[in-house]
């Protein structure tokens, strides 16, 4: 099963980062491209490019058998679907398979197994991942739902075991706000997913968001390469992500990094993948789900651990056994990567789209750029606004902090409205300094307090 | 437009409203068409003979806000392969230049792109493009998908094709999917092999123009299109002589043309057959 050519089914900056991970452990690298992005870096760079497609993303980049079509095409022998779009589809990977292609991610049936949230959450608990006290399983009815719900105790959010986006959710303090929410709820979810089955779950409100990065390989043996910290979020978008998390004490880092290898190896995963956490005021902590895939803020890790996770990912997927032993992973320093976004903060963070006039990158001293920007590039508006990654390593956190500082206002931008002056009041604000941030924070107090108000939260 | 204008009896009265679209002002998109009318109709030509007598591959002006590029197509004269190292950026068509103009963002920040290639199809735009642009006497079939093509079993260079004939498919991991002629002609040539591996919105298939065949005008590959058919005429009459007064103050002198509005209907649809 080896990899000489891969197909890199996605866009912006990933695929830019995939290309150069292709390119370091010497395969052959095509980029498939929707004609909105003809004229990307990717593109440009790529041994070889193709167009698979319209820019609508569901006859190009979401289209399965355009993109394999285009890996037999050119001659390749893998696809990498980087993240979003194809990337945890388990259909689409096994259509690769049968293509006799490689798939860079977990094999199909890892896909499968960990595709369905509810049941990898009652899977990981069984192997011993402390998951949010809630209901045993889905509500029969009221009088159900009253137990179990003075059973784990109020505040609760009434789920659906369907979907996502918070169709279908309500946070409840009191028995009679639960009766007024089943039926609301149950409505909402069958109109969203045709499918009303509710659970009920503890809410922890001021939570933090902890992720472990791990990799296994196809022999079963796995390692952690530490966590990171996603707690800066706007309505559930990440906006900025740190590492190590500031939320721990060493010691229950380690023991938080040692239980999720532990349980994700026990219950049979393969390749890179993600354990993403909530973490409470105590420091006590509970696994919400597993991501199957390469993650946007993959480089806060490789700045602490030093190792490429794409080219990672590439070698299991080869079926190379993993290079190095827990024992090899040296953790150094502290990360953080922000999000630069092609949105207006002054204008409830409206996407923006345009020609990038001017563009420079910052440097400097731990200080890495992810981006495929580049002055004369036209931004189009059809898929999401990621412009690039400004992500900073320093000795320690401090340290780090004043060189996202210096880099954020190093970066050159010119002719697209981005997110910049957002990061800066973040990094100014005496929450995220003090490392006490939590998820609903910016919600709750609102963007625009963290924008040239003379008060910082 | 200018007849709206001419009819209205004041220079910016019949235009409000519908044309003014998002929050540019009037006077931005007035600016801008000339400037694409002088774009098109007078740097365009010029710069495509400078290019092509230089012997240089790319060509870049700039002038106010305008910045215009092209590039000579690196490949052969009559195949349209896929992007190889080294030839990072394709033009639109083989053998010609491929034009694209860059506006800078207007007051609403959304820049416009003007796309001008020599014989009109880019991707699946084929007609539309060759409708917009002076138009040309041939026009292509192109790959509505990637994946592996096969013409229709005997299709040859000089076989006669209507509007949405299909001349082919292109096989989609066992899918056909049909590629159809975009115009009523007959077939000049091939840009690819029966077999090949096709990305979608390439070229294949070259269709000569019904009209142009009878003009008894063909064309020769690689050349560049002499005269374009015979209708409609560039979209360039001088403007209308009604109350072409001076505008109101603060705004600029009105368009000598409009190109704005929907573009002319494309060339001899209606040939013989």
């Amino acid at each position: 099963m080896t990899v000489s050519r891969v197909l890199i089914a996605n866009r912006g900056e990933i695929a830019l980062r995939i290309l150069r991970a292709c390119r370091t452990l010497g395969m052959g690298a095509v980029v498939a491209y929707s004609e909105a992005d003809r004229e990307s870096l990717a593109a440009q760079l790529a041994d070889e490019a193709i167009c698979v497609g319209p820019a609508d993303a569901r006859r190009s980049y979401l289209s399965a058998a355009a993109i394999i079509s285009a890996a037999l095409v050119t001659g390749c022998d893998a696809i990498h679907p980087g993240y979003g779009f194809l990337s945890e589809d388990a259909g689409f990977a096994e259509a690769v398979r049968d293509h006799g292609l490689t798939f860079v991610g977990p094999p199909p049936a890892v896909l499968e197994r960990f595709g369905n949230k509810e049941r990898t959450r009652r899977l990981l608990a069984e192997h011993g991942l402390p998951t949010i006290p809630g209901s045993e399983g889905m509500l029969r009815d009221e009088s159900h739902a009253l137990a179990e719900a003075s059973r784990v105790g109020y505040p609760l959010v009434v789920k659906p075991s369907a979907g996502g986006g918070g169709k279908g959710m309500r946070t409840v303090r009191t028995p009679r706000e639960l009766e007024a929410a089943l039926p609301v709820c149950r409505s909402e979810a069958r109109a969203a997913f045709g499918d009303d089955s509710l659970y009920l779950e503890k809410f922890l409100a001021e939570n933090r968001h902890v992720e472990v990065q791990v990799a296994v390989d196809a022999n079963g043996n796995g390692i952690h390469l530490g966590d990171r910290d996603c707690s800066v979020q706007r309505r559930h978008q990440k906006v900025l992500e740190e590492g190590p998390t500031p939320a721990l004490s060493p010691e229950r880092r380690d023991e938080l990094r040692g239980r999720a290898i532990d349980a994700l190896v026990a219950a049979g995963y393969e390749n890179v993948g993600t354990l993403e956490f909530l973490v409470d005021p105590d420091g006590d902590y509970y696994f919400i789900e597993l991501n199957c895939r390469i993650q946007v803020e993959h480089p806060v890790t490789e700045m602490l651990t030093g190792i490429d996770l794409v080219a990672l990912q590439l070698r299991i997927a080869a079926g190379e056994p993993l290079p190095f032993r827990q024992e090899d992973i040296r953790l150094r320093g502290h990360a953080i990567e922000m999000r630069i976004n092609a949105e207006d903060p002054a204008h409830d963070f409206r996407p923006q789209a345009g020609l990038v006039e001017r563009y420079l990158a910052p440097g400097g001293p731990g200080v890495r750029m992810d981006s495929h920007l580049f002055a004369g590039y036209e931004v189009p508006p059809y898929y999401d606004s990621l412009l690039g990654k400004l992500v900073v390593w320093g000795e320690d956190r401090e340290v780090a902090i004043a060189r996202a500082r210096v880099a954020i206002d190093d970066l050159v931008l010119d002719g697209v409205i981005t997110n910049r002056d957002f990061h800066r009041a973040l990094l100014d604000s005496e929450a995220f300094r003090a490392g006490t941030f939590t998820t609903a924070l910016l919600d709750r107090v609102g963007p625009a307090a963290f924008l040239g108000g003379p008060r910082r939260p | 437009m200018s007849e709206e204008r001419a009819v209205g009896g004041g220079p910016r009265a019949g235009s409000d409203g519908a044309g003014a679209a998002g929050s540019r002002s009037e006077a931005d998109r007035l600016a801008d068409h000339a400037a694409i009318d002088r774009l098109t109709d007078e740097l365009l030509p010029a710069l495509i003979a400078k290019l092509g007598a230089s012997g240089l591959g790319e060509l870049e002006v700039r002038e106010g806000d305008w910045r215009v590029r092209l590039r000579m197509a690196a490949d052969g004269p009559d195949r349209a392969p896929m992007r190889r190292a080294g030839s990072p950026v394709r033009a639109g068509s083989p053998g010609t230049a491929a034009v694209v103009a860059t506006a800078p963002h207007g007051a609403a920040g959304t820049p416009r792109e003007a796309a001008a290639t020599a014989s009109g199809p880019r991707g699946s735009d084929a007609v539309r493009s060759s409708e917009a642009h002076p138009p040309r006497p041939r026009a292509v079939a192109v790959a509505p998908a990637v994946g592996v093509y096969r013409p229709r079993p005997g299709l040859a260079v000089g076989s006669r094709v209507r509007t949405g004939d299909r001349l082919g498919v292109v096989d989609v991991l066992g899918v056909p999917h049909d590629v159809v002629a975009p115009a009523d002609g007959v077939v000049g040539g091939s840009y690819v092999e029966p077999g090949d591996g096709v990305e979608y919105g390439q070229e294949l298939i070259r269709i000569e123009l019904a009209s142009a065949a009878v003009a008894g005008e063909p064309t020769t590959p690689g050349a560049p299109p002499r005269d374009p058919a015979p209708a409609p005429a560039p979209p360039n009459p001088a403007a209308p002589a009604g109350p072409a007064a001076p505008s109101a103050p603060g705004a600029p002198a009105p368009a000598p043309s409009a190109p704005a509005g929907p573009a002319p209907s494309a060339p001899a649809k209606e040939g013989p057959r």
